[in-house]
């Protein structure tokens, strides 16, 4: 594994990477690694074992520099389509949990021709009418100034789940990861606070365009994306079968909680 | 020397909450369930309230202050425009200040300028603007990114200044904001704008702005001592950074007021009130019970570097006010002043000994408090607190700034 930041016209971008064969891009959620973890984790390092990851920060996320004019869809995916650029990769297998879903879809539906399959865990971005992603915003405020039992069982499915209490412990966490928490938060205002929320209304009319193999898959208990998200874009994507994975008993960081489950379902995928 | 300028400021809290609301309900702010709205009840309600701070001005406070909050039982005032409109034709002295409109939920700065100017003309040039980007709960009111908000928030008060001062039409070419035509009318009565004041926590970025554009810092904050004291001195060393010299009436803060005979009397007049106001209003605001959204990640916004230095130095166990639980500890928190004209008078006065500010805004409605003990706290107040307070103030001002003797740039005059 290595850790370091490039240069994409002008724009810091850190990225860890590991593992060796085809090249596979990552992009994180809040759940994640540099979310809130400066490094990968047990699923990530699963995804390693046949590919070559790279897995990017967000703008302003963890050592990745800001977007200079705006944060739109538009303008996220856009720097996205120069990090790849950047790195000289042409052709890649593309997999995105949560926020990094959304902009994983974005990407595709622009630039199908540079995706060769495309994965998306508990992923945002599609407007379904009465199915809301939940507020992690309102979420990320601890009741009692200490408590984030609702943060944990909206991106976990309990908020006692171990995994839950590593990533947002009560009162307060290491001081590094409470920082990229923050900046994770930062980024999800500047893209998805408004509309609310984490979604772009054209999105699900474009999917038909990243007509690559597709695997879409999501937690059974997912308390910010609902589950009809998953169906949306598993009926939106030509090439996922028309279904999607749903992984009993799991929360929206799925591939955290279920590591074994999630990654034997990509491996699969990106294997056939 | 200009002594100190003692301002009303009503917040106008809805007072009709049912007796278990603390118990039953988990905020005050948001998504506290508007079925609590009594119709019959209310009646008349903003009317009380507008005619208060008529009679604020009437026994010669120097200004009325409004502001803007929304979806809450703390301040019935989403519109201040609106509570300001009927203030300036109800009164002939006293300023008018809107502290201040949230510009980020505006949909345009422009609408704000053309607002403000009416209102300036319509008190005969007796508006202060005050401009804020809102705290956290607005950006769930709104949906107001929080991210963003504050470019969005310099950007809106440069328009909006323009617009009082360049001649129009011009082109605004703005990030968020641009115009093609901006040629506002009317234009504000005071020359060359009214004005400006900001509210603000101690983030030096913004009193670097506020220096720099030559505004009045208000001071967001509840809770008066030592970093009131500090506060008072970064904006002092701020505007040295700018060639400007620290001039009290560049500062305000809010303090709460209640004002009987005797201490005794005070307390038992006010305790009704400050309970209700402390529990009810400031839950989802200022207490720790429920989930307050006041100062947590993200919202309001801080820039992330800021963020580490606000988690190195701050304590998320600490008491807010309004987990204040009884009377001596409302005592230390010295936000809200309790007792006879004397008690008041020594607290405020040390208070300006501590930390020189030249406007003083104080609220002196809490709560459910009833309308005749609201105005004859206030009575007491501008009979027998505030002339010896102005006097005090002088000497304070001219011992603690002698420079101020001296002639002093007309911006901050």
């Amino acid at each position: 594994m290595s850790t370091r930041v490039i240069d994409a016209h002008g724009r810091k971008v850190a990225l860890i990477e590991a593992g060796s064969g085809e090249p596979l891009v990552y992009l994180h959620g809040f759940a994640d690694l540099h979310g809130a973890m400066g490094e990968l984790q047990p699923f990530h390092e699963g995804l390693a074992k046949n590919r070559r990851v790279y897995a990017l920060a967000m703008p302003g996320v963890n050592g990745s520099g800001d977007l200079a004019e705006g944060w739109s869809p538009e303008d996220v995916t856009f720097s996205l389509l120069q990090t790849f650029d950047a790195l000289g990769l042409q052709q890649f297998d593309l997999v995105g949990h949560c926020t990094g879903g959304w902009f994983a879809a974005e990407f595709a539906v622009r630039h199908p021709e540079r995706v060769r399959k495309l994965a998306l865990i508990g992923a945002a971005g599609l407007f379904v009418s009465g199915e809301l992603i939940g507020d992690v915003f309102m979420n990320a405020q601890p009741e009692r100034g200490v408590d984030y039992k609702t943060l944990r069982r909206m991106l976990f499915s309990s908020s006692d789940h171990p995994v839950a209490q590593q990533y947002y412990p009560d009162i307060r966490g290491d001081m590094d990861v409470e920082v990229r928490r923050y900046e994770m938060l930062r980024f999800g205002s500047f893209t998805g606070f408004k509309p609310p929320y984490f979604y772009n209304r054209s999105l699900i009319d474009r999917l038909y365009r990243a007509s690559m193999p597709a695997c879409v898959i999501a937690g059974e208990k997912d308390g910010m994306v609902p589950l009809a998200h998953a169906h949306a874009y598993a009926r939106g994507l030509p090439g996922s079968g028309g279904k999607a994975h749903v992984i009993a008993g799991a929360g929206h960081a799925a591939h955290l909680e279920e590591p074994g489950k999630v990654g034997e379902i990509l491996a699969d995928f990106l294997q056939r | 020397m200009r002594p100190v300028e003692l301002y009303c400021w009503h917040f106008m809290s809805y007072p009709h909450l049912p007796k278990d609301f603390d118990e039953k309900y988990d905020t005050g702010w948001v998504t506290v369930p508007n079925k609590l709205w009594d119709k019959e009840k209310s009646k008349g309600l903003l009317r009380q309230y507008i005619d208060q701070l008529v009679y604020a001005s009437q026994i010669g406070f120097d200004g009325m202050v409004l502001n803007e909050h929304h979806q809450n039982i703390y301040g019935l005032m989403p519109s201040p425009n609106i509570i300001a409109a009927a203030l300036a034709h109800a009164t002939r002295r006293g300023k008018i200040v809107v502290l201040g409109n949230l510009l980020p939920l505006h949909m345009n700065p422009l609408r704000v300028a053309e607002e403000y100017a009416m209102l300036d003309n319509m008190s005969d040039g007796r508006l202060i603007a005050g401009f804020a980007p809102g705290s956290g709960p607005e950006t769930f009111n709104y949906d107001i990114p929080s991210a963003p908000s504050r470019e969005n928030f310099w950007e809106a008060v440069d328009l909006i200044r323009e617009a009082w001062t360049k001649p129009g039409p011009f082109a605004y070419e703005g990030k968020h904001y641009p115009l093609r035509y901006v040629n506002p009318w009317p234009q504000p009565t005071q020359r060359p704008h009214p004005p400006i004041w900001i509210p603000s926590g101690r983030s030096k970025g913004t009193l670097r702005q506020i220096a720099r554009h030559g505004y009045s810092y208000f001071l967001s904050s509840r809770s008066h001592g030592a970093a009131t004291a500090k506060a008072q001195q970064t904006f002092a060393s701020v505007l040295g950074e700018y060639g400007q010299k620290y001039e009290p009436h560049r500062m305000g803060i809010l303090m709460s007021c209640c004002v009987g005979e005797t201490d005794k009397e005070a307390q038992e007049k006010s305790e009704e009130g400050i309970w209700y106001f402390l529990k009810n209003c400031l839950k989802g605001h200022q207490r720790r019970e429920g989930r307050q959204l006041t100062f947590g990640p993200g919202v309001p916004y801080i820039p992330p570097e800021e963020w580490r230095d606000f988690l190195k130095f701050s304590d998320p166990t600490t008491p807010l006010l309004g987990d204040t639980e009884d009377w001596d500890d409302l005592e230390r928190s010295a936000s809200i002043l309790v007792g006879s004209p004397d008690t008041v008078y020594e607290r405020l006065a040390a208070l300006l000994e501590q930390a020189p500010v030249g406007n003083l805004l104080l609220q002196f409605h809490l709560g459910n408090m009833a309308d005749d003990f609201t105005r004859e706290s206030m009575n007491l107040f501008a009979t027998r607190v505030a002339p010896r307070l102005r006097e005090k103030s002088k000497e304070i001002f001219a011992r603690k700034f002698p420079y101020l003797n001296e002639s002093m740039p007309e911006a901050v005059k």
